[in-house]
């Protein structure tokens, strides 16, 4: 399945528009990010339009690579800063744990706004290889496959074919995305937009970038500033909503597929 | 060294390898000498057949345990609260959780030390609970902390059904961190696993749901169970142990919503009651200013240090600090314990008592009080339930026995626990 281009299924900047702020307000409280338990859903005013899609989507990679971490910047939570390759941020996962992230955006050629669920799945690389249930369950019925890849470990990107190969098979109809982590520390980079550009070439496959740092703190000196940290998360999750947008729109037979090949090549 | 600082550290029993250590209010590490010197002289009395369980200086407390010949615990505390109680029951803690995440037998049978502690890396979370937790007293009693709530008819219906649609017998409510109810099986479990599954989700971070892999240190400590959680609203957490199946993602795509939408008010309601753990409607007497209440049949406790919480936010300046409270109850609990109330089946794992006053009469202690400055503490032991109170100094100490039946009669009759 071919990828659409940047910007050209979801309009970029939408929740800053006139039309878009009600929507934002719906996910951000005094300017901090909104959770969600299983039984709640962002509320709107009665007169906007609400249709929720969602989405599971498969987070993974070799460990240490930013898995957690990258999910936590999704949903607006802090991120632990620790500049070792070794030494996980987060405390080694045992199992899988997921975390629902709303995030309302508008397709271009459609008359109302969506706001897409995306159900991050998340779990440890040891649990993976410890217990056989894991990894089944985290394909169970997912839309997408995130692999993750780390701007400082060229050994993690160039392992990403395998690790495709190793996780779905070519048949299985699951959207699938590479991301590259820790882009900030690009003074230890080992991956050149060279090689990203060839890998995008070779393999059909999307790539986005993450940088793994927090947004500032708000005056209470605990929470992340919404506005900025949603800004820095913005683009990831534009990209995802087009991604899972543009394979549904061709599984409901609306998009001629060719004519998304077309649009990527003119990329 | 500080005087609140308290050091843990973990070794192979065989070899002496470090393998993971853990501080509490210090920013210093251990040195290694100290490391070694603290495994040495154990390694030393053991080759002369000698246990060596615990000492003391004049600032602080060394704790050593080996469970299983396999792995070592020491700790080191400077805390004036600790007691070879308390420090005992943190290494228990401290080796359950290990349990619970690795498994029995790759802690006994060691075969790389390498990449079990990169494994143990997964308990850290779980044991800093125990090293720094203020809000639970079930690290000390073994007993799940409670709450109780208006609404528990209701929810426990929904919980009963939501588990058997789950195809689980063992099925749990929890509200920020604390139990507010579970099902009939689930407390028919050993207490440390009720205590010890409950600490862990509550000690991890808030996420939709989750599928982990768990050994029950008492139940099931080779065979992996799964431990399913799921965030209804924020903070208030439904948990299974299950089997094989179901999959986490039938379970959150054809249950959660089935089940439980229509109680999302009685579930945010539980968050009501926090601070006191009950609801504010339960009068309690003026000068109470702690309460812990041991249910001895299904093990669960209810505690709180703000009996009246509107009261004590009116006041800026606390006369006897949340903090203080807490520490007077834990250590007035430990006394009670080990001095006085003695549990009835003291099986020879247990610590003997510190003093010989409860073994020199054929009859046990129902009730005990102590007197400071600042503070008064009184215990009560019947057949269900015990009961410690810590009041304000102006109490009269001849009333407190009174006040102390009175408050248990709200738990028995009124609202029962």
């Amino acid at each position: 399945m071919s990828a659409p281009r940047p910007g050209s299924l979801i309009t970029p900047d939408w929740l800053l528009s006139p039309e878009g702020r009600d929507y934002l307000t719906c996910i951000l409280r005094k300017r901090k990010r909104r959770t969600f338990g299983l039984i709640e859903r962002p509320v709107l005013p009665p007169q906007l339009p609400a249709d929720v899609a969602s989405y599971k989507i498969f987070v993974t990679g070799k460990s240490g690579v930013g898995k957690t971490s990258l999910v936590a910047k999704l949903c607006g939570l802090e991120v632990p800063t620790m500049h070792h390759e070794t030494t996980a941020c987060f405390p080694y996962l045992p199992g899988i744990q997921t975390s629902c992230v709303y995030w309302p955006a508008h397709p271009r050629h459609s008359d109302r706004p969506i706001i897409f669920a995306f159900q991050f799945w998340d779990c440890g690389e040891s649990a993976l290889k410890k217990f056989d249930h894991i990894l089944p369950a985290c394909k169970e019925k997912a839309d997408a496959v995130l692999f993750l890849f780390s701007f400082t470990d060229r050994s993690s990107f160039e392992d990403v074919p395998a690790l495709i190969s190793r996780t779905l098979s070519q048949e299985e109809n699951v959207a699938r995305v590479v991301i590259g982590t820790k882009l900030d520390q690009f003074m230890h980079t080992d991956v050149t937009e060279q090689d990203i550009r060839d890998f995008q070439q070779t393999w059909q496959v999307p790539v986005m970038r993450v940088r793994s740092v927090n947004a500032p703190r708000l005056s209470d000196g605990r929470s992340l500033d919404g506005r900025t940290e949603l800004a820095d998360a913005a683009p990831v999750l534009n990209g995802l909503a087009e991604v899972l947008w543009h394979r549904d729109q061709i599984t409901a037979g609306l998009v001629d597929i060719r004519e998304g090949e077309i649009s990527s090549n003119a990329s | 060294m500080e005087d609140t600082s308290v050091f843990l550290l973990c070794l192979t029993a065989s070899s002496g390898v470090p393998l993971y250590c853990r501080s509490k209010g210090s920013n210093r590490q251990l040195t290694f000498s100290v490391i070694g010197s603290l495994n040495g002289v154990h390694m030393f009395a053991n080759n002369q057949d000698v246990l060596l369980t615990s000492t003391r200086t004049e600032n602080s407390r060394v704790v050593w345990r080996t469970f299983h010949d396999s792995i070592n615990l020491i700790v080191m505390s400077c805390e004036n609260t600790a007691s070879d109680l308390s420090l005992n029951k943190l290494l228990e803690n401290v080796f359950n959780a290990m349990v619970l995440v690795i498994g029995l037998d790759d802690l006994v049978n060691i075969k790389n030390v390498e990449r079990l502690k990169k494994d143990l890396r997964a308990c850290y979370k779980l044991i800093d609970g125990f090293l720094t937790e203020s809000e639970k007293m079930a690290d000390l009693t073994q007993c799940v902390d409670c709450i109780i709530t208006h609404d528990v008819t209701i929810l426990q219906e929904c919980l009963d059904g939501f588990t058997q649609a789950a195809e689980s017998d063992f099925g749990c409510l929890m509200a920020g961190g604390k139990v507010v109810t579970a099902t009939e099986k689930w407390w028919r479990l050993a207490s440390q696993d009720v205590m010890l599954l409950c600490w862990l989700v509550a000690s991890l971070s808030s996420h939709s749901s989750r599928d982990y892999p768990v050994y029950l240190p008492q139940g099931s400590p080779t065979v992996p169970h799964r431990l399913l959680t799921f965030q209804l609203v924020s903070g208030v957490d439904v948990c299974i142990l299950c089997g094989p199946s179901p999959s986490l993602q039938k379970v959150e795509s054809e249950l959660v919503e089935r089940f439980w939408k229509p109680v999302v008010d009685p579930l945010k309601a539980c968050l009501r009651v926090q601070l006191r753990s009950f609801p504010a409607s339960i009068p309690l007497h003026r000068g109470i200013m702690g309460l812990l209440l041991v249910n001895r049949d299904l093990n669960k406790t209810l505690y709180t240090v703000q009996v009246h919480p509107l009261e004590d936010m009116h006041r800026t300046e606390l006369k006897f600090t949340l903090d203080q409270r807490r520490a007077a109850l834990r250590s007035f609990y430990t006394l009670a314990l080990s001095h006085y109330l003695i549990p009835d089946n003291v099986d020879e794992k247990t610590i003997p008592c510190e003093e010989m006053f409860a073994s020199g009469f054929s009859h046990h202690a129902h009730q005990c009080y102590t007197v400071s400055s600042s503070h008064k503490c009184y215990a009560l032991k019947t057949e269900l339930h015990l009961l410690f109170l810590v009041f304000k100094p102006e109490v009269p100490t001849f009333s407190m026995s009174t006040i102390a039946n009175k408050t248990l009669q709200v738990f028995t009759k009124d609202f029962p626990f």
